[in-house]
Parts: structure tokens; C-alpha cells; sequence
């Protein structure tokens, strides 16, 4: 059996490299989406997008953008999960499925057990858990204080909180004051307090703006800090890599021949359905995630492991990264990059090298 | 291939040459002028200066911390022009790309990143690897870790520390080792606020005066060439003269280098209760041969202050312009990125901006001081050929200063300094000073076995532009730029020092990480698999 397909029938990996470079040389604007990759993945994606003076998109760019534009308008106050495991003595956990976003949380954090670093070593850490699912709110060995808030609710209840840090009056009744009070003194009295968030749990720009805002101001008197968790298939790592090699995070392209960034523009939904984007190559490594649009009649080239293969466009199987080869990816566990040796080798193709294997395929008068 | 630069003028300190002569190279270096063979490539650069490829020797160019500043400044390096065939992302500004293509441009082949921290030197790593043409290398930073902390505070024996030490430039694939504000960070960590030479780490009961002076001692130890590199205590504040003053009385006569001092150059004086004590403090670096210091002059622009110094950083948040700033609490440094603009009607940048310029001129051997910026943090890289300029012309200086607040001037020396950088002095600073400062025998000197980096600008009165944009430069013998334009692009290496050590350490630091954090050491380890460039290292061996 083939790794590659066409309409749902297989057909040579020759072929297919050779069709996926056809389609994309040829196209007038095309567009590099999914990005769901490891960082070599990425190099080459983005390398390739420069290339053909298309643009290039994350699949949860949406959730990443939620942090970067928080950093880029306000700041951010920012730890590692390490840091927070051997030195946080109050932890506040916002939004629902937390542990969904990243599933060794806690036991990287190791909320059951006490700090080993700072003025609360050895003493029970305290627990509060801004707008959890319901059920979700126990951590075992861990004492929670679960505050209920849809995700919707949240800036507004770190709005009252931050209000109450500051003195100001807030408008609920009053004991609900009394009970913001409290938890605003938790806070306050933390030593080395962590706020832990994702993005992707339906946190906007502006509530993690409101919590980076309440973290900044607490470290007027004491140290706050943060964890975010970021977003899926890769997208800390692809962050990662686009900043350096253009200066920018994705939804960037490169019409003029430089890279230009801009949130509404490049987003990739929103350059299929306009129409603007002439062929695209969607790029879904980790679990073969389809695109966000639905039908496009626009030529697409699918880059995913076995099983997603789409029932129309070209396909081509690739490996998943720190499985089926060796990756560098954003490891959580270690708060940045860091290399997972394949767990599962095979000869399946990575992201990168299939990008390589069209590359060699364009004409030779496209450009370089 | 045999190329010969024909009657080019050759300044070259390291074989003591300043004056009309040719230069030859074949295979990637330099050679002695043959006798009967004739080149295949023959540069007519009469009219012209021909150096040794320059080398920087503190510039943030690579790292977590250098990528969130990109991230969090997009208004600041909008790009403008597309790039030239062949150099993919050239023009893509702040991108490692475009600092490869422009630091060659200016003549540097060799640039060291002198931050990055032992948990994230993958990521580094991997940015090297993305700056094309260039060499580079790393310092790693040590200096608020837990681990080094606790051995200081049980009392262990220098050789264990040595141990550790060597271990850790070692896997993180480094040039030697950086002190950043020591001990501070840690601090700040538990909410101290400021942190002096002699104050004490909270729960280890180590000064940063000890923590420096061991892992000064350790480095002497090792063999590893380039001194500590420290950044002191209390950067940035009225009166932190009297700091750098007694960090080099601490430096025990062994050979220390001290980093961006011009921040550490201010006195209490004047109605502002700040003021350049710059005299003070170049006189203190001409009486004490064993230190070296590098500037980080201020130039008024807007940047970006990049620091591990946390602490510091959280400080200057207040300050920042544009208002914003991240604040990253590391595994043991850390990071701040706090943007910042350098006014010239600024009394305090003013004040800041003479106080680089009198350490420049008042410190006598251009073998002592190098010449940086401190890149983003004082002005960013590419403001270098302004600062040459400004050094070899007193009444450039005076230009400036006369657009400067009039108080600012008041008790400085500035005005009254004639001194003129000559070329010879620049490429001192620049060249062999540099590349003796890190044991690089292989470079910043035009002597047959050298590789052949060669930098040649056209002599003009514009000093600023000649710097700019070289006439030629080769690298590795290959020309890469012309006419200040760089025609495509050639990969480098990263240079490296591998001290010795007992591997018993790796035992010790495994059970450390499996109880402290539950991983393995390996986690945060530079394995040839994670490096596209894992071929592409060169060493650069220790002092026996």
C-alpha cells in the first residue's frame, strides 16, 4: 500500500511530490496551514512559504494569540512548570480542562506535595481553582478551593478581584465581598504565587490580559508569576521557531517578499474562504486534524499520519514527531525545547523531509 | 582557490602590521605569499583597509529571551525591502537571518551570545544554527542555581564545584561560563528588591562575592580561556561606581571579565544625584591588569534591554518605553525584556552616553576594553559603526555633546578628552584583542594559518559608512559580501570549549534532577540528534 493519495485513490510518493510541487509552484498566493509539526517541520515550512512568497498559519494560532497579543500589548509575567513545582506556594489554576491541555500538569506540578524552595518550603501549598468543570476541582493529596465561573465569567471575576487588591469598590453583595477579601489576601500573602492558564480553555486576549494585570500588580508587594500552558499540536515549538527565523509569530506571509504579520489577514480560514489563498498545503503531524474550512475548491496538499488521509486533494503520510522520529518540540516538562527521541521509529517520512522532497521537485526557473 | 589582495592597507595588530601590503589565501586561509605561483583571484584594494574579520564579543543574538523580545515588539522591526536571490529571510528584520547577513556586512565573522541559560541551551542553539555565515558560540550562565547554591552553602570542595562547572559548559556547548547579577536572581525570587556584593542569599547564606569568586576560581581551574564573564550587582543605579570598584578589589588578582560597564559607571554627583564616574572607575581597570571589561555603550535609539538579570529588569519595568515588559522567573536566571528608548534630551541618557564614551577613552590598553553595545540592551549591533566613528573623532564627540542637556555635561571629562581611536586600536579592540580574550588562535589575525576572515572597507572620511558596509568580505576565504551587499550565504560554525572532568558528577546531578523536579538530566540535554548543525562545532581548547 501507497503513503500517498489522490481523491482517496493511491498513488506513488514520486507522483505525489511531484503533483504537490506542481501545485504549489503554480499557485499565485498559496498558503502554508496547520503547521502542526515539530521544529524542523516548521524551519522547513515556513522556509518554504518565504519561497514562494505565500503565508503561512498555525492550526491554534486563535489560542496562541490569546498570550501573544497579552505580551505584545501588556506584558507577561512568566515561570517554568519546574519553578512553579519546587517554589509556588499558592497556586491559581484558571479555566476549565486544564489537564486536557496538558495531561502530566499536576504531576509536574506536584500540587500534593509542599514546595521544596523559598520562605514556604514544607508547608502545604493553597490551591485555588478559578472556573474548573464541574467535578474537576479536586487534585488528590491537594486542598482546592474551587471558585465556580463559567469561562466567559472569568476576567470579570479577576476583575473584582483586582479591583479589591487595589481598594476599590466592587458592586456584589457583601458577602461576596467578603469572600473576594478573603481570597484577594491568599494572594497577597502568597510568597511565590504561580497562576496557571491555558489559552485554548476559552480564555480571550483580554482575560489573560486581566490576570496578567491582577499578577502585576500583586508584585508591587510580593512575587506572582505565571504558567500558561499554551496551545496544541505544537504550537509553543512553531511559535518558537517563527520568531526567529522572521520576527514574528504565525498568520505572517511574505507577498512583498518580506515577512509581514497580521492576525486577520493571514488567517488561513479566512484566506480560503475570501478566495485569496490559490492552493494550500495543510500540515496536521501530531493527530491529523482537518482543516477548519469545509469544502475548498482550492487545490489542497494534506500532510498527516496514516488514517487522515482526506477523501479529496493529494495526500501524504508522514510520521509523528517524538514517535515515529526524532523531534524537537516545546516539552512542557522542560519549560522549553527539547528533543523526544522517536518512542516508535519508522520509516515514515517527517514533515520536514516530505517538504524537502517537493522542494526538489519545483521547476527550475521557481524561485530560491 | 589562491586570492591575493593587492596593496590594500593592512591592519593587522596581531602580527604588528599597519601599512600597505598584500594579503593572501588559499583554502579557506591565510597564507604567506607565494613565491612563484600566481592567483587565481587578484582584488585590487588600494585605497582600502584590509583587517581580520571582526569578532563580538557580547551581543544577544540567540535564545528564549531574545525571542520574546521579538514577540513582544512587533512595531519595532516592521521589514521594508525584500531580500536578494539566494538569502532566504535576509531582509526579515531581527530574524537570525538578517543578523547574520548584517553583522557580515559590517566586517564581524565571529559573534558569542553571552546568555544562555544551561535549561534552555537547546534553543539557542538551534537560533545559532539559523544565523548564517557567522561563527558563533555561547557563554552559559551560572551563578543562581540551585545546585551550585546548595554546594556553596554545605561547604563542598572546590573540586566538586569544578566538576559541576565543566559539566555544565560541556553538555550545553559552550565557551565558558557568565555571572549574572549572582545570587540576585535567586533573590529577587524571594522577593528582595535590591541585592548587593555582600548580600546574602536567602536560605543559602552565600554572598554574590563568594558565589563570583568561585566559579572564578573554577574557570582559572578548568583552563578555560575566556574569564568569568561577570555581570555585577546593582546595574543601572546612582552610585553603583562603588560596586564595580569593590567587585574588582574581590577579583583576587585572577583574570576577570567585567560586562557592559559602562552601567556600572555612575557616581551620586550633580542636582540630579547621578552623574559619570567614569574616571574613576577606568582608572581602577588601568591599575588592575588582570580585568578585562567590555562597554555597552548607550547610543540614543529605541531598543530593547534583554537581561537575565530578572531582578534589575523587574525594576526598570516602571521605566519602560513602550510601556510593557515580560518577566520570566527561570529554573536559576531567568529573564527580563523591558523595552526602553535612549533620548538625546534625556539628562539620565546623556549622563549615560559620556560615561561610555570616557571608558572608552580614559581606559589606556584597547586590549582591556572591547567594544560593544551590549546589543539590544545599550543600542542595537548595527549602531557599531556610529560608535567607531564617534571614537576616532574628538570633534564628532562635539557635535553630539552639543545637543546634549548642558547639565549633563557638568564635572564630566568628555569634553576635554582628545583622544582619537586610530585604526591600529580599533582592530586591537575589535580582532586580536578579542580573539585573545576567548584563546581563538585561529582568528582575528591575517597570519598564514588563520582562516581566512578578511574584512575590507574603503578608507573614507565618512568613518561611520566605512564601517557599514564593507567593500569585501570573505569568510573562510569565500566572498560573501560585496560592495556592502551580501551576495549569498555560507553556513558557520559554533565554537566550543570541552574542560575535563570526573563524570562522577552526572550520577550526582541525575539523582538531584529525579528528586528536585522528577526527570531526568537528560531532558534538558544538547544530544547530536537535536542539532541540525552537530557537525558544525569547533573546539577551542583549554590551557593546560
Amino acid at each position: 500500500m501507497s503513503n500517498a493519495s489522490l481523491d482517496g485513490k493511491s498513488i506513488s510518493i514520486e507522483d505525489a511530490y511531484r503533483r504537490a510541487a506542481q501545485i504549489l509552484a503554480g499557485a499565485k498566493f498559496p498558503l502554508i496551514a496547520g503547521l502542526g509539526a515539530d521544529v524542523a517541520g516548521a524551519r522547513a515550512a515556513i522556509l518554504l512559504a518565504e519561497r514562494l512568497r505565500g503565508a503561512y498559519d498555525h492550526l491554534a494560532s486563535g489560542d496562541s494569540l490569546a498570550d501573544i497579543d497579552t505580551i505584545r500589548s501588556f506584558g507577561m509575567f512568566t515561570t517554568t512548570p519546574n519553578e512553579a513545582r519546587v517554589r509556588a506556594d499558592v497556586v491559581l489554576l484558571i479555566g476549565p480542562g486544564l489537564a486536557g491541555h496538558w495531561p502530566g500538569l499536576f504531576e509536574r506540578l506536584a500540587l500534593d506535595k509542599p514546595p521544596r524552595h523559598g520562605a514556604n518550603a514544607g508547608k502545604p501549598r493553597k490551591i485555588v481553582w478559578l472556573g474548573p468543570k464541574r467535578g474537576e476541582g479536586k487534585i488528590d493529596g491537594g486542598e482546592v478551593k474551587t471558585i465556580a465561573a463559567a469561562p466567559h465569567e472569568i476576567s470579570g471575576v479577576l476583575a473584582a478581584w483586582r479591583a479589591r487588591l487595589g481598594g476599590r469598590p466592587v458592586a456584589l453583595e457583601p458577602a461576596k465581598v467578603k469572600a473576594t477579601d478573603a481570597l484577594v489576601s491568599t494572594l497577597k500573602e502568597a510568597r511565590f504565587g504561580v497562576a496557571v492558564w491555558a489559552a485554548g480553555a476559552g480564555l480571550d486576549a483580554l482575560a489573560v490580559e486581566m490576570l496578567q494585570g491582577l499578577v502585576t500588580e500583586l508584585n508591587a508587594t510580593t512575587r506572582f508569576t505565571g504558567v500558561p500552558l499554551g496551545a496544541r499540536s505544537g504550537a509553543a515549538g512553531v511559535n518558537q521557531t517563527s520568531g526567529w527565523m522572521t520576527g514574528f509569530p504565525p498568520r505572517t506571509g511574505f507577498g512583498r517578499g518580506y515577512p509581514e504579520h497580521d492576525p486577520w489577514r493571514f488567517e488561513a480560514g479566512r484566506l480560503v474562504e475570501s478566495g485569496e489563498a490559490a492552493a494550500a498545503l495543510w500540515i496536521s503531524a501530531y493527530d491529523g486534524e482537518p482543516p477548519p474550512w469545509g469544502e475548498a475548491d482550492i487545490p489542497t496538499i494534506t500532510l498527516a499520519p496514516a488514517g487522515a488521509a482526506p477523501e479529496r486533494g493529494l495526500y501524504i503520510e508522514v510520521g509523528r514527531p517524538g514517535r515515529d522520529h526524532d523531534a524537537v518540540e516545546f516539552a512542557p516538562e522542560a519549560g522549553g525545547l527539547a528533543l523526544r527521541p522517536a518512542a516508535a521509529p519508522s520509516l515514515r517520512p517527517s514533515v520536514a523531509s516530505v517538504i524537502a522532497a517537493i522542494g526538489a521537485k519545483f521547476p527550475e526557473d521557481s524561485p530560491c | 582557490m589562491l586570492t591575493k589582495l593587492s596593496g590594500g592597507r593592512v591592519v593587522d595588530p596581531a602580527t604588528g602590521k599597519d601599512g600597505v601590503g598584500d594579503v593572501w589565501f588559499e583554502n579557506g586561509h591565510i597564507v604567506a605569499p607565494p613565491f612563484d605561483s600566481a592567483p587565481h583571484a587578484d582584488y585590487d584594494v588600494s585605497g582600502h583597509v584590509v583587517m581580520a574579520g571582526a569578532i563580538d564579543i557580547h551581543s544577544h543574538i540567540a535564545g528564549g529571551n531574545v525571542n520574546t523580545a521579538r514577540l513582544l515588539l512587533p512595531e519595532l522591526h516592521r521589514s521594508i525591502r525584500a531580500r536578494l536571490s539566494g538569502t532566504p529571510l535576509s531582509t526579515a528584520k531581527w530574524s537570525t537571518f538578517e543578523t547574520g547577513r548584517i553583522y557580515a556586512q559590517m566586517g564581524f565573522t565571529t559573534v558569542v551570545e553571552p546568555a544562555m541559560a544551561p535549561h534552555h541551551a537547546l534553543q539557542t542553539h538551534l537560533e545559532l544554527a539559523d544565523t548564517p555565515i557567522i561563527d558563533t558560540g555561547a557563554l552559559t550562565v551560572l551563578g543562581n542555581d540551585d545546585f551550585l547554591l546548595r554546594m556553596l552553602r554545605a561547604g563542598e570542595s572546590e573540586n566538586a564545584i569544578i566538576d559541576y562547572v565543566a559539566r555544565t559548559v560541556d553538555a550545553t556547548r559552550s565557551l565558558g561560563l557568565k555571572c549574572i547579577n549572582p545570587g540576585g536572581v535567586e533573590g529577587f525570587k524571594e522577593n528582595m528588591r535590591v541585592f548587593g556584593l555582600d548580600d546574602e542569599v536567602p536560605f543559602y547564606g552565600v554572598t554574590s562575592r563568594k558565589i563570583f569568586q568561585t566559579l572564578q576560581r573554577a574557570t582559572q581551574k578548568l583552563g578555560i580561556h575566556h574569564p568569568l564573564h561577570l555581570h555585577m550587582n546593582n546595574l543601572g543605579i546612582a552610585g553603583n561606581i562603588d560596586t564595580a570598584l569593590a567587585t574588582i578589589d574581590a577579583a583576587q588578582g585572577l583574570p576577570l571579565h567585567l560586562a557592559h560597564v559602562q552601567f556600572y559607571a555612575y557616581g551620586k554627583e550633580g542636582k540630579n544625584g547621578f552623574s559619570s564616574a567614569a574616571a574613576a572607575f577606568a582608572e581602577k581597570i588601568n591599575a588592575n591588569k588582570n580585568v578585562t571589561v567590555d562597554i555597552g555603550a548607550v547610543m540614543f535609539s529605541q531598543t530593547v534591554t534583554i537581561s537575565s538579570d530578572v531582578l534589575k529588569q523587574f525594576n526598570s519595568l516602571a521605566g519602560a518605553i513602550p510601556k510593557k515588559g515580560a518577566i520570566f522567573d527561570g529554573d536559576a536566571n531567568g529573564g527580563g525584556i523591558v523595552p526602553y528608548a535612549y533620548k538625546v534630551s534625556n539628562f539620565y541618557n546623556a549622563v549615560q552616553w559620556i560615561a561610555g564614551l570616557e571608558l572608552f577613552l580614559l581606559v589606556d590598553d584597547p586590549a582591556q576594553v572591547f567594544f560593544t553595545t551590549d546589543h539590544p540592551n545599550g543600542g542595537p549591533f548595527t549602531s557599531y559603526p556610529e560608535l567607531f566613528a564617534l571614537l576616532m573623532s574628538a570633534d564628532l564627540r562635539r557635535q553630539w555633546m552639543e545637543r546634549l542637556p548642558a547639565e549633563a555635561l557638568e564635572g564630566t571629562l568628555l569634553p576635554t578628552l582628545t583622544r582619537e581611536y586610530t585604526l591600529n586600536e580599533i582592530a586591537v579592540m575589535s580582532r586580536s584583542g578579542a580573539a585573545k580574550l576567548f584563546g581563538f588562535t585561529d582568528r582575528g589575525a591575517l597570519r598564514p594559518g588563520a582562516i581566512a576572515d578578511v574584512a575590507v572597507y574603503k578608507d573614507q572620511r565618512d568613518k561611520a559608512g566605512m564601517f557599514r558596509k564593507a567593500a569585501y568580505v570573505f569568510k573562510n576565504g569565500q566572498l560573501i559580501v560585496k560592495d556592502g551587499e551580501t551576495t549569498r550565504y555560507t553556513r558557520g560554525k559554533t565554537l566550543r570549549t570541552r574542560p575535563v572532568y570526573d563524570t562522577a558528577i552526572e550520577r550526582r546531578l541525575d539523582g538531584y534532577y529525579d528528586d528536585l523536579y522528577g526527570l531526568p538530566l537528560s531532558v534538558f540535554d544538547l544530544p547530536d540528534a537535536a542539532l541540525p548543525n552537530f557537525d558544525a562545532f569547533a573546539e577551542v581548547s583549554c590551557r593546560q
